[in-house]
């Protein structure tokens, strides 16, 4: 019996302008997102490589480790960063490493190329959250009150049809339905990947699998919505209107709304403020620091080497006091700060979490490593890589570069050989590690979790809402 | 006659009881979003005044002329708070400095990516995707709905011309849906005068220009709907195609092709463009130095003979001279990477102009990004917005930099921190000045770029006749298809 | 001998939310191989009756049996032994009539007709054979009246409720109709029908009953009645409440 409605529900589905219409559009959206991902990733990957190359360029020549003053690293595009884009083109891509000091991601995608953030890309997750949710209520509006107005009903419940037989193979049949034009193209636009030089690892594929999964589900939810507003209206054009204001709300509204009332009730501390702030210790303890230089006393010693070494040490050590000084203070801003953001985000997430779309882009993000947590990453590995750095300039050069240290530069009349040029490879390179699937399968797990209480929720009350429903 | 038609469409929209509750509740969506706005303007006008009277303050303390570092930011403006465009994501703040060329950083995305998450929302975003669902969802079976129910065939068979029909339906669809649009507008503005949002007459103009475009772009999709509707014969047929090419114009066409101009114009990164300009610096540092070397072993070649204290004589005769040499080939040298870096910008621009042509030209097929286009383009808050603060930038930093300089020289001394290194005595630092403030009241100040009403209106003159274009196209069809349609 | 009833009203009384009496303390049955008509102006009660039968309605007090099962009760199984005909037979306008036919021929639980039973029965019921194929988006009201009552013939059910299934149609499909209803009972069906089409009531009936205002006023066989009864009795009880 269920069988045979589904079987129903397929063809009646199957052979309406409905089902042609979103099955077109589907396939060329996904199909063209996948298209221009590929792209996008090979020129991400060719501006990451030029940006690397143009870099290191800069240094060539140079002769002496101490005119290294700085070395820029960049965050590599990630293969699912352009299928699904999160916060990946709002972060700063490049980061400006000194031997010390604070590190700070800059040149992020839509700051460098604001045409793209007026107009955002086509991505994954867009056509899921926007695209396939609005399909799912076009495809769900009328399951239970078409058939009404279609006078079908009346006849299909003249048998022996139980009502909870009924409207789980509905649902089965448009969700089956639905699932066609959006998994028919999505392999095909797996397929392509290759084709672009793109391949996927393990942890990749994962993701990808995972997402598809959290969307999938996010169109079940949406499709149950509707199951529900049909079964608890007498006619298509009410539920539609009903369907189609719940979606704006939920699409549109609620995850925007959720940010704002989120910062109208937990106050961060601008960027402004403590930067200002910083600035203003680091000029006090300079000042601090200004009457040791001017009573500095220089080694006795006609030995210029040494008398250079003895007044490198000496700023090495106010430096070194002071950054520490610093790094305390700032320390406990930046933790401030932090914990202020991580409250807000909270905030944010929680009233999001009435939305099953943005349910969804949260669980996309979490899982693909390009949610909020990927800027952390970034930076917490680039700091890392900071203390490489450090450790590597210290090595060659005998101090740590960077920050407020001064280099001095002897120039002897010697006719030694000329200095041999240095190999900026052999720097400590960067290589950024992308937030794994696992790290993000707990936040993952808990919003699809969500989804899926939504999806079941909207179903119960359908299934309620159909128990008293009248068939006539 | 006309009239009576008008009358009736205008009662069939209005009457229907969907109509007032989704025009209550999509007028109350945009007032909270103005009201939002408005908080987040007056948020932003304070860190702006907070930041801008520290800077001035930092400045004050500075160690001396030679260390004085401005920092600029970008004034909020009345106009985000109806359209935020790009405001958000390019950067808020620049250091002024001799040092280092202008760059905007600390975008409001990259400061607090939780807002990139799900991005704000703005008037504009309200009426381009919500009125535009509206005016289709009310009008997609102002014909087919009416033959459907047969009032079509009653109607006709009074002597009634079908033109004046058609624009009976048009008129008639068009008071009922733009006069209730004019109460939020008007609500709005008037939030903007009791919050005491600083609107200049110029601005009021802007905003009017703003609404009167939001009217035209809702009237596209207005006239879209009657055209489906008589391009069809069912309305459900006429609903399903209004609901996608809704989708297709409000969200995939715009989108797609931006980042399809983003596929067949590639742009070197900024920061590809920085380490260019980086390693011109670096090459014109080196070449400077050697010169140096050279210039002071020429200079210290003729005392070689001298004793000792001729040697100091000499010395002492000739440093300053020596000093102002090398100090106006470290200008030329400064004036080179800086030639260099505004001539390597100019290439990115030219690069991006080509690339933002060929996106608006893609995805100026929607009317969705025409008004887009117009509304940022009437906000100030358009793609260009970067490059205009960037060159006022790049105007004010020699002004800057030129007074810190003459400033630096009134007081004497090369300032800063001076490290001796000498073979006699070995290390000596000098950290100059110590106490007092520095006086900058006399200091030029950055002056906000401003854009006149008319140079925003000119570009965005194209998208306001887009969409004129797209309403005549849209009824023009509809005229046609309704002469010829089969009122059985 | 006398069989059971297969169709059975006793007491079926329905009162609306909104407190209108629609039925009111009905009470017939129906005999396998036996035609009841139930006539009576809009409003009567007639198809209250009918979805008090298919349990579309819970009844305010008594009951409707089909099979000596009360439809309310255990509705599946009565619904089992009934097949229905609406006023206006509504099918899938995107499937061919063999599409629908194989679609609620299976609902209503048979299974193993071949297509050629479905041509069988869809040129029984006066379906042309080149309209089988056809999708339903172009068939007339007669044309889908026949789909329906092939539904019926198909599902094989001992009971069979006809709803107004005759009005709206040309006389001679009305004709048509009515000799494949008699034809139904002679094979041993039993069939509840809701017409106001006094004339065809009287032809096919074996009892007629008449509905007024939610009350059966009147039920009668058809041996009993002769002509001009049935015509006053229609302007007594029906033609008030068309006024």
């Amino acid at each position: 019996m269920v069988r045979l409605i589904i079987e129903k529900e397929l063809r009646d589905i199957f052979t309406s302008s409905k089902f042609l219409v979103t099955f077109g559009i589907c396939s060329v959206l996904i199909i063209l997102s996948f298209l221009i991902g590929a792209r996008n990733h090979q020129v991400a990957t060719a501006q990451y490589e030029a940006s690397k190359r143009a870099n290191d360029l800069q240094y060539e020549g140079v002769t002496d480790w101490t005119r290294v003053q700085e070395y820029k690293i960049f965050l590599p595009p990630q293969p699912l960063a352009t299928l699904v884009n999160g916060v990946a083109n709002d972060i700063g891509r490049t980061i400006e490493v000194r031997g010390r000091g604070e590190l700070r991601s800059q040149d992020s995608r839509y700051g460098d190329d604001p045409i793209f953030a007026l107009f955002r890309f086509l991505d994954l997750e867009f056509i899921f959250s926007i695209v396939l949710t609005l399909f799912a209520i076009l495809f769900g509006y009328d399951l239970i009150n078409g058939e009404k107005e279609r006078g079908t009903l009346r006849l299909t419940f003249s048998n022996a049809i139980p009502r909870t037989g009924y409207i789980i193979a509905k649902f089965i049949g448009a969700f089956l339905a639905l699932a066609v034009p959006l998994l028919v193209p999505i392999l095909a636009g797996i397929l392509i990947l290759p084709a672009f030089g793109i391949t996927l690892a393990g942890d990749d594929w994962l993701k990808l699998a995972l997402i598809i999964g959290a969307g999938i589900i996010t169109v079940g939810a949406f499709l149950a919505l509707a199951l529900f507003v049909s079964a608890s209206t007498e006619r298509s054009s009410t539920s539609f209107l009903v369907l189609l204001s719940l979606w704006i709300v939920m699409v549109m509204i609620v995850p925007r709304l959720s940010v704002v009332a989120a910062d109208q009730i937990v106050t961060v501390p601008s960027v402004d403020e403590i930067n200002s702030q910083k600035s203003r210790f680091m000029s006090q303890i300079w000042n601090e620091d200004r009457g040791r230089m001017n009573s500095y006393t220089p080694p006795k010693s006609q030995n210029v080497q040494e008398v250079m070494a003895g007044f490198n040490k000496f700023m090495q050590e106010l430096a070194d006091a002071r950054e520490k000084k610093f790094n305390e203070l700032s320390a406990r801003l930046n933790e401030e700060r932090t914990n202020r953001q991580a409250e807000q985000q909270m905030l944010a997430m929680l009233v999001s979490g009435v939305s099953p779309s943005a349910l969804f882009t949260l669980a996309a993000g979490e899982i693909n490593g390009t949610s909020l947590r990927m800027e952390r990453a970034f930076l917490e590995q680039a700091k890392e890589y900071q203390r490489q750095y450090a450790a590597f300039m210290k090595e060659k050069t005998g101090m740590n570069t960077g920050g407020f240290s001064f280099v001095v530069r002897m120039v002897t009349d010697d006719d030694a050989a000329p200095p041999k040029p240095i190999n900026i490879r052999e720097l400590p390179q960067f290589a950024f590690t992308p937030l794994s699937a696992a790290s993000g399968l707990g936040a993952y797990t808990g919003y699809t979790g969500v989804l899926a209480v939504y999806l079941l929720l909207f179903f119960a009350g359908a299934y309620r809402s159909f128990q008293r429903y009248d068939v006539r | 006659m006309l009239n009576t038609l008008i009358t009736h469409e205008l009662r069939t929209i209005v009457l229907s009881p969907k109509f007032s509750l989704t025009f209550a509740v999509t007028s109350l969506l945009m007032l909270l979003s103005v009201a939002v706005g408005i908080a987040q303007y007056h948020d932003a006008v304070r860190q702006y005044e907070t930041t801008t009277a520290l800077t001035q303050q930092e400045m004050r303390e500075a160690r001396g002329w030679m260390s004085l570092n401005n920092t600029v930011l970008r004034a909020p403006d009345p106009m985000q708070i109806f359209v935020a465009g790009v405001n958000d994501d390019i950067g808020r703040i620049s250091a002024v400095n001799s040092f280092r060329g202008i760059k905007l950083t600390h975008s409001t995305y990259s400061d607090d990516p939780v807002y990139a998450v799900f991005r704000f929302i703005d008037m504009a975003f309200i009426v381009s995707v919500v009125f535009s669902l509206l005016a289709l969802l009310f009008t997609y079976d102002a014909v087919n709905g009416e033959a459907e129910r047969g009032t079509l065939q009653l109607i006709f068979s009074n002597a009634v011309p079908r033109a004046r029909y058609i624009l009976g339906k048009f008129i008639g669809a068009w008071l009922g849906l733009i006069v209730p649009l004019c109460i939020p507008f008007m609500l709005s503005a008037l939030l903007l005068i009791v919050w005491s949002v600083p609107m200049s007459p110029d601005h009021w103009l802007r905003l009017l220009t703003l609404y009167g475009t939001s009217i035209l772009y809702v009237t596209v999709f207005i006239a879209a709907g009657i055209l489906l509707s008589t391009a069809t014969k069912r309305s459900s047929t006429s609903f399903l195609y209004s609901l996608v090419s809704w989708v297709c114009l409000v969200f995939i066409v715009p989108r797609a092709g931006a980042t399809i101009a983003g596929q067949i114009v590639v742009i070197p990164t900024v920061a590809e463009v920085e380490a260019e300009r980086d390693a011109f610096a670096k090459d014109r540092w080196a070449r400077y130095e050697e010169t140096l070397q050279t210039t002071w072993r020429s200079r210290n070649a003729p005392i070689e003979s001298m004793t000792r204290e001729d040697r100091e004589a000499y010395r002492e005769q000739h440093m300053w001279e020596w000093m102002e040499e090398d100090d106006r080939n470290r200008k030329q040298v400064q004036k080179d990477i800086d030639a260099f870096a505004l001539s390597a910008n100019e290439q990115q621009r030219n690069r991006k102009a080509e690339q933002e042509r060929l996106a608006f030209a893609l995805s100026r097929f929607s009317p969705a990004s025409a008004y887009h286009l117009a509304a940022v383009n009437l906000a100030g808050t358009d793609i260009t917005l970067k490059a205009r603060y960037e060159d006022a930038l790049n105007i004010y930093r020699p002004l800057f930099t030129a007074y810190k300089d003459k400033k630096q020289k009134e007081s004497g001394g090369m300032g800063g921190i001076r490290i001796e290194v000498n073979t006699d005595t070995g290390v000596k630092i000098d950290t100059g000045r110590e106490k007092g403030v520095l006086d900058i009241s006399d200091m030029p100040r950055f002056e906000q770029p401003q854009r006149s009403f008319r140079d925003a209106a000119v570009p965005a003159m194209i998208d306001i006749g887009l969409l004129g274009f797209f309403s005549f196209a849209a009824f023009a069809g509809a005229f046609v298809r309704f002469l010829r349609y089969d009122v059985r | 001998m006398e069989q059971q009833p297969l169709l059975e009203a006793n007491g079926l009384t329905k009162r609306y939310e909104d407190g209108a009496l629609a039925v009111n303390n009905v009470s017939f049955s129906v005999r396998p191989g036996e035609i009841y008509a139930m006539l009576g102006g809009n409003g009567a009660g007639k198809t209250t009756t009918i979805n008090l039968f298919l349990n579309f309605l819970e009844p305010t007090s008594g009951e409707a049996r089909i099979a000596g099962i009360a439809s309310h009760a255990d509705p599946l199984a009565a619904k089992k032994h009934v097949a229905f005909v609406s006023e206006n037979v509504m099918l899938y306008t995107n499937f061919t009539a063999v599409q629908n036919l194989a679609y609620f021929v299976r609902l209503g639980g048979r299974t193993g007709y071949t297509t050629e039973d479905y041509r069988r029965v869809l040129l029984r019921v006066g379906l042309q054979e080149e309209a089988h194929h056809k999708k339903l988006k172009g068939f007339s009201k007669g044309m889908r009246q026949k789909c329906g009552i092939a539904i019926a013939i198909l599902k094989d059910a001992p009971a069979i409720l006809l709803d107004e299934p005759t009005s709206g149609l040309d006389p001679k499909s009305g004709y048509e109709f009515m000799q494949l209803l008699g034809s139904l009972r002679d094979e041993g069906k039993a069939i509840l029908m809701s017409t106001h089409d006094i004339f065809r009531a009287k032809e096919s009936a074996d009892t007629i009953g008449i509905m007024r205002q939610g009350n059966l006023v009147m039920q009668q066989s058809r041996a009993a009645l002769s002509g001009e009864d049935l015509e006053r009795l229609y302007m007594e009880h029906m033609a008030g409440v068309t006024e």
